[in-house]
C-alpha cells in the first residue's frame, strides 16, 4: 500500500512539474489575427541585425508588429516541422530554389503580380525567380545575384596573361596557374580552378551548369507549356562536359580534392592562395576583400563558350505562407520589402548586405555600392544569367547530375557517353514522375 | 505477473562472476514470502522512470515515424498512403545496395580496428600514476571533440597533393603521395582510418573500466603457476573482459551501421559514390525528394537490420553463457 | 616469494620498481607516440582558434598570426550564451540520466523476472532508430505531451527530459552490475538489509567504474545533441553550443578560425568531466569483500 501511495505522489509531482515548467499547448500562432506577423529569414547573426532594422522600420511605418526569427540551422527542416503542426510562419524569406518544394507541399500562397503595389517596378528577369512551374507566381523577388568568375589578379599579372574572355583563354590561364608558379615561391603548389565538386546537395551540378549552358547544352531542355525533355546527353552538353573532364583528368588543372569540397570548404582554398580561378556567387566579395584583399583578385564576367557566357542567376524570395490569418499584413510586408528605400538599406546592410542585386529597377546599383565590381555583377545578371529549369522540383535533377559528373571526373573514363546516357534515362524517369515530360 | 511467478522472482541471481568465485544459490528462506507482493512490483518500479521517458519520447515518435514510412508525406496537404512503395523504391535503388555494402565494410573495419587499438591502449595505460592519468586524458581528446570538427581537420590532413600534411609526413619514410579521400579506391579506407582513430579511445575507456574489475589475485595466481604475460592475458584478462567486449560489439553494431556525420563531413558520400553509406543515401534521398516518407522507410530498414544483428549477438552470448 | 605484487596492478604487468628502466622506457616511448597520434591532430583546433585567418593546408602547432580575433567574433555571435545553455542542459540531463539508468540497470541485472530479456532488447532498440526519422513526430509530441497536454517548447525541461533515459547507459550499467557476485547480496540480506539499503549501500558503490564511464559518455552524448535542442527551441536564443557551432560551420561568411574557436570552447567541458571522473573508473573492486 505504501508503495502505491508513493507512486501516486511521484506521478502527481511529475505532472505538476511539467505543468509548471511547460505551458499549455498554445493554439497555432499563424491563425490568430492579433498575434504579430511571424517572419523567418535564412540568416546568421550578422544578417539578422540588418533584417531587424528593416522590420522595425516596417512596424514604425505601418503599425504592424513583427515577430522576427532568424534561422540558420536546417532551415527547410524547421519549416517542415512547423508545417507538420499546421502552424507555418506568416512570411518566409529564403532562396529561390525552395520555391518548387514549397509549392509542391502547398506551403506558399499564390502571388498576384498585378495586385502587388510596386510590382511593376520589379525587373521581369527577377519576377522569373518567383514563377512556379505552372506559370503562376508564388514568391515575391527580394534579392538577386549571378555567378561571377574570380581570378587572382596578382598571379595573372605576374604571368603576363590577359583577362580571359573565351574558354580557351580561361583554360590556358588555368594551366599557367598550375604549371608556372604564379606565386613565385618556387614550389609546385598552386592550381588553376577551384571547384566545389561534392555531390552533397548537388553542388557540382550547381557549379557546372553555367559551363553546360555556355556550351549550348542544358540539363533539361524547355519544350514549352511546362514540359521538358532531357538535354544532358545532347552533343552540346556532352562536349561541354568533355571539356571539364579533360581539365580534371588530363590537364589536371583543378584544385586537388575538389570532388569532395563543399562551397564552405572551398572558400579558404581561394583565400589562402591554393587556386587562382573560382566561379562562385558575388556574396563572397565581402569576405574575400577582408581575407585576401581587394587588390589581389578581380571579378569578371564568365569567359564565353561556344554558345555564350550564360551563368546561373539565383536569389531570394519573400514567400507568403499558407494558413495565415493575416493576409493583408503579409502583402504589406512584401510591398514594403520591394520599395527602393528598403532595397537600398538591404544592400548597404551593416555588417553584411541582405540584398545583393536589387529587384526594383529604380535602384541605382552603381550609386548604392560605388564599386565597379558590382556593376559587373549587375551587368552579368541582366544580360547573361538564367535560373535552373522551372520544373516542379529541380533538386533531384541537380543531385543526380552531380553524382554522374562526380563519377566522370573522378574515374576519368575514356568515353563518358555511357554514363551520360544512363543519367539521361534516370532524368527522363524523374521528369515523368513530376509529370513534366514532353 | 501470476501468483506462480512470484516464487522465482524473489531469488536474486547474479550471473557467473568473472573474477570472483563460484555462485551459490541459497534456498529460499521462509522469511521472504512476506515480501512477495512488494517484490513482484519492484523490478518494474525500478524500470518505470526509464520506461516512461522512452515511451513518450522514443516509442511514440518511433511508431509515428514507422507509420509515416508507409505514406508519401505532405504535412500540409495531407499524407497519401502508399503502402510499401517507399521500401520498394529503396531496395531497388542500386545506389542503396552499394551503400549497404560500404556500410558493412566500414562498420566492421572500424569496430575491429577500434577494439584492437583500444585494447592495446588500455593495456599500455593501465595504472594509477599521475603521468598515466595525463596520457589517458590526452589520448581521450578525439572522443570529446565534435565529430564535424574532427572531420574537417582530417580532411585537411588528407590534402591529396604532395604538399599536404600527411603526404609530407609519409614522404619521410619514402611513401606516397597518396590521394586518400579524393580517390575512389582509397576513400573508404581513409574514412575507416578516421573512424578507428576517433573510436579507439572510446573503446579504451570501457576496457579500462573492465580491466579495473579484474581480481588481482588471479594475476598473482597465474604468475605463481608460471604463466607468461601473453598466457595471462589470454587466459585471465580476455575472458574477464567478455562483458565489456559484448558491450563494445553490440554498440559497434548499432553505432557503426548508423554512421553518418563522419562520412558526410569528410567526403559527402563521394567521390563517385565510393563512400556512400546507408544514412548518407537516406539523407540524399530526403534532400532530393524533400519528402519524409522515403527517408523514414530507409531509416526503418536500417533499424530492422540493426535489430536483427543485435538480437543475434545477444542470443549468441546467451547460448555461450548457458554452456 | 620476491614477486613484486604491484606488478599485478595492470594486465600486462608493467613493473613499478624504481630501477625497471627498460619497462619504463618502452612504456614512455609508446605513450608519447600515442599522445602524438591522438592528441596531435587536435592541436590544430587549438592553434587554429588563436590564429587570424588560418591557412587550411598549412597546419602547425603554433598559430601563424596569433590573435584573439576569432573569440571576439564568436562572442559577437553570442557563443557564451549558447555555452551557458549547453552547460545547464548537460548538468540537468546528466543527473537525470544517471539516476534513471542506475535504477533501470538494477532491475535488469539483479532481478530475475519475466520479460527481462525483452526489456533489455527493447532498450537497445531505442538506440537503433536514426534520430532524423523521429524528428518531426518528436517535435509534435514535445509541443503537446500526451495526456497532460503541456507544451515543452522553448523550455530547458523539453531538452532535459527526453535525454533522461539512454539505452547505452542502461546497457553498460546492466553489464557491470551483473558482474557483482550474488554472494555479496546474500550476505547483506542475511544481515537484514532492506531493498533500498541493499541498493544504495552495497550495489551502488561497487558500480563506481561503470558510473564513471556512463557519466563521461552520457555527458558527451548530451553535449553533442543537435536535433533535439533544434526541435525544442522556440527561438534561436534557445540553441545550445553544438547547434550554434554547426550553424557557424555552414555560414560561408565565417572563416574556419571562428568555427575552431567555438569548437575549442565546446571541447573544454567534456574534457573537464573526463578528467574528474577518470579516477572513478579505475577504482577496482576490493578483493576483500568476496572472501568470507
Amino acid at each position: 500500500m505504501r508503495r502505491r501511495t508513493a507512486t501516486t505522489i511521484a506521478t502527481l509531482g511529475v505532472v505538476a512539474l511539467l505543468a509548471g515548467c511547460g505551458s499549455s499547448t498554445p493554439a497555432a500562432s499563424n491563425k490568430d489575427p492579433n498575434k504579430p506577423l511571424e517572419v523567418w529569414t535564412r540568416s546568421t547573426e550578422a544578417t539578422a541585425k540588418v533584417y531587424e532594422k528593416i522590420f522595425k522600420s516596417f512596424t514604425d511605418r505601418t503599425g504592424v508588429k513583427v515577430d522576427y526569427k532568424p534561422i540558420y540551422n536546417d532551415f527547410d527542416k524547421q519549416v517542415q516541422q512547423r508545417a507538420a503542426s499546421k502552424d507555418l510562419p506568416d512570411v518566409v524569406i529564403t532562396d529561390t530554389g525552395s520555391l518548387g518544394n514549397f509549392v509542391k507541399q502547398g506551403w506558399t500562397t499564390e502571388i498576384k503580380r498585378d495586385d502587388l503595389a510596386g510590382g511593376g517596378d520589379i525587373v521581369d528577369r527577377a519576377w522569373n525567380n518567383g514563377k512556379g512551374a505552372d506559370g503562376k507566381y508564388y514568391g515575391v523577388p527580394f534579392s538577386t545575384q549571378a555567378m561571377v568568375t574570380l581570378i587572382r589578379k596578382d598571379w595573372r599579372e605576374k604571368l603576363h596573361k590577359p583577362i580571359p574572355t573565351t574558354w580557351e583563354e580561361l583554360d590556358d590561364l588555368a594551366r599557367a596557374f598550375t604549371r608556372d608558379d604564379p606565386d613565385g615561391n618556387g614550389q609546385n603548389d598552386t592550381y588553376g580552378m577551384l571547384v566545389p565538386g561534392t555531390v552533397d546537395r548537388g553542388y557540382l551540378a550547381w557549379w557546372a551548369a553555367s559551363y553546360i549552358w555556355q556550351g549550348g547544352g542544358d540539363i533539361l531542355e524547355e519544350e514549352g507549356g511546362g514540359k521538358f525533355s532531357v538535354g544532358i546527353d545532347s552533343p552540346e552538353s556532352t562536349k561541354a562536359i568533355e571539356r571539364l573532364r579533360k581539365l580534371f583528368c588530363e590537364d589536371k588543372v583543378m584544385q586537388p580534392g575538389s570532388l569532395t569540397l563543399s562551397t564552405n570548404d572551398a572558400h579558404p582554398l581561394f583565400e589562402s592562395g591554393k587556386s587562382g580561378i573560382y566561379l562562385t556567387g558575388p556574396y563572397m566579395i565581402g569576405r574575400f576583400d577582408k581575407s585576401l584583399g581587394k587588390d589581389k583578385y578581380e571579378v569578371i564576367a564568365s569567359p564565353r563558350g561556344p554558345a555564350g557566357a550564360t551563368v546561373l542567376g539565383e536569389g531570394e524570395d519573400v514567400y507568403l505562407m499558407a494558413g495565415s490569418a493575416k493576409t493583408a499584413d503579409q502583402k504589406k510586408l512584401a510591398e514594403y520589402l520591394i520599395t527602393p528605400e528598403v532595397q537600398q538599406a538591404g544592400m548597404q546592410g551593416d555588417p553584411q548586405p541582405v540584398v545583393r542585386l536589387p529587384v526594383n529597377k529604380n535602384v541605382d546599383v552603381n550609386a548604392t555600392y560605388n564599386d565597379p565590381r558590382w556593376a559587373t555583377v549587375a551587368g552579368v545578371y541582366s544580360s547573361e544569367s538564367r535560373p535552373f529549369p522551372s520544373v516542379p522540383n529541380f533538386t533531384p535533377f541537380r543531385q543526380k547530375t552531380s553524382e554522374t559528373l562526380n563519377s566522370i571526373f573522378a574515374k576519368c573514363p575514356a568515353d563518358s557517353s555511357a554514363e551520360l546516357k544512363s543519367l539521361a534515362d534516370a532524368l527522363k524517369k524523374e521528369l515523368e514522375n513530376q509529370k513534366a515530360s514532353q | 505477473m501470476t501468483a506462480v511467478q512470484q516464487h522465482s522472482d524473489t531469488r536474486d541471481v547474479g550471473s557467473t562472476a568473472s573474477g570472483g568465485g563460484a555462485v551459490e544459490t541459497h534456498p529460499v528462506r521462509r522469511r521472504r514470502r512476506r515480501r512477495l507482493t512488494g517484490a513482484t512490483f519492484t523490478p518494474w518500479l525500478f524500470l518505470l522512470p526509464a520506461a516512461l521517458i522512452f515511451l513518450v519520447f522514443k516509442f511514440i515518435p518511433m511508431a509515428e515515424g514507422i507509420r509515416l514510412s508507409l505514406f508519401e508525406v505532405r504535412p500540409f496537404l495531407g499524407d497519401i498512403f502508399v503502402g510499401f512503395k517507399n521500401y520498394a523504391t529503396i531496395l531497388q535503388d542500386e545506389k542503396f545496395l552499394t551503400a549497404s555494402w560500404h556500410t558493412l565494410v566500414l562498420a566492421g573495419g572500424q569496430t575491429l580496428g577500434a577494439m584492437l587499438i583500444g585494447f592495446l591502449l588500455a593495456l599500455l595505460l593501465e595504472g594509477h600514476s599521475k603521468s598515466l592519468w595525463f596520457v589517458r586524458s590526452a589520448v581521450f581528446l578525439p572522443v570529446v571533440a565534435a565529430t564535424a570538427v574532427i572531420g574537417e581537420i582530417w580532411r585537411l590532413f588528407f590534402y591529396p597533393a604532395p604538399e599536404g600534411f600527411l603526404n609530407d609526413l609519409i614522404s619521410w619514410v619514402g611513401l606516397g603521395p597518396w590521394e586518400y579521400i579524393s580517390n575512389p579506391d582509397t576513400s573508404l579506407v581513409s574514412v575507416m582510418f578516421v573512424g578507428i582513430w576517433k573510436n579507439a579511445p572510446y573503446d579504451m575507456v570501457l576496457i579500462l573500466a573492465g580491466l579495473a574489475g579484474i581480481d588481482r589475485q588471479q594475476y598473482e595466481a597465474a604468475a605463481i603457476d608460471g604463466a607468461s604475460t601473453r598466457q595471462r592475458i589470454w587466459n585471465v584478462t580476455l575472458p574477464a573482459l567478455r562483458p565489456v567486449i559484448t558491450i563494445l560489439l553490440t554498440l559497434a553494431a548499432i553505432r557503426g551501421l548508423r554512421v553518418f556525420t563522419e562520412v558526410y563531413v569528410l567526403t559527402g558520400g563521394g567521390p563517385a559514390g565510393s563512400t556512400d553509406v546507408w544514412m548518407t543515401r537516406v539523407y540524399t534521398t530526403a534532400f532530393e525528394q524533400s519528402e519524409a516518407g522515403l527517408a523514414s522507410a530507409g531509416s526503418v530498414l536500417l533499424f530492422l537490420v540493426t535489430l536483427v544483428l543485435t538480437v543475434s549477438v545477444q542470443v549468441y552470448r546467451r547460448r555461450k553463457e548457458a554452456r | 616469494m620476491s614477486v613484486n605484487s604491484s606488478r599485478f596492478d595492470s594486465a600486462i604487468g608493467w613493473s613499478t620498481r624504481p630501477d625497471a628502466w627498460l619497462s619504463k622506457g618502452v612504456r614512455a616511448l609508446l605513450s608519447v607516440f600515442a599522445v602524438i597520434l591522438f592528441c596531435g591532430p587536435l592541436l590544430v583546433i587549438f592553434s587554429g582558434a588563436f590564429d587570424n585567418n588560418p591557412d587550411p593546408t598549412q597546419l602547425s602547432v603554433i598559430p601563424d598570426k596569433p590573435s584573439l580575433i576569432n573569440f571576439q567574433v564568436a562572442t559577437e555571435n553570442k557563443i557564451w550564451h549558447y555555452l551557458a545553455n549547453s552547460l545547464v542542459i548537460a548538468g540537468g540531463a546528466l543527473l537525470l540520466q544517471l539516476s534513471v539508468s542506475v535504477f533501470a540497470a538494477y532491475a535488469l541485472a539483479r532481478k530475475k523476472f519475466r520479460g527481462q530479456a525483452i526489456a533489455l532488447l527493447v532498450i537497445l532498440a531505442t538506440m537503433m532508430l536514426p534520430e532524423e526519422v523521429i524528428a518531426i513526430p518528436l517535435s509534435l509530441v514535445i509541443g503537446d505531451l500526451p495526456l497532460v497536454h503541456v507544451s515543452l517548447k522553448g523550455t530547458l525541461l523539453g531538452v532535459i527530459l527526453p535525454l533522461g533515459a539512454w539505452g547505452f547507459s542502461i546497457f553498460v550499467m546492466t553489464e557491470f552490475m551483473r558482474e557483482i557476485p550474488a554472494e555479496l547480496e546474500e550476505a547483506a540480506k542475511v544481515d537484514g538489509a532492506g531493498e533500498l539499503r541493499l541498493f544504495a549501500q552495497i550495489i551502488l558503490p561497487l558500480c563506481r567504474p561503470a558510473l564513471g564511464v556512463i557519466a563521461v559518455f552520457g555527458f558527451n552524448m548530451i553535449w553533442e545533441q543537435y536535433l533535439l535542442p533544434l526541435i525544442v527551441a522556440a527561438d534561436p536564443s534557445d540553441y545550445t553550443l553544438t547547434v550554434a557551432l554547426l550553424a557557424l560551420r555552414s555560414d560561408d561568411q565565417v572563416g574556419t578560425g571562428i568555427v575552431l574557436a567555438g569548437a575549442l570552447l565546446a571541447l573544454v567541458p567534456s574534457l573537464v568531466v573526463y578528467l574528474s571522473l577518470q579516477k572513478s573508473f579505475l577504482r577496482g573492486i576490493t578483493t576483500g569483500a568476496i572472501k568470507g
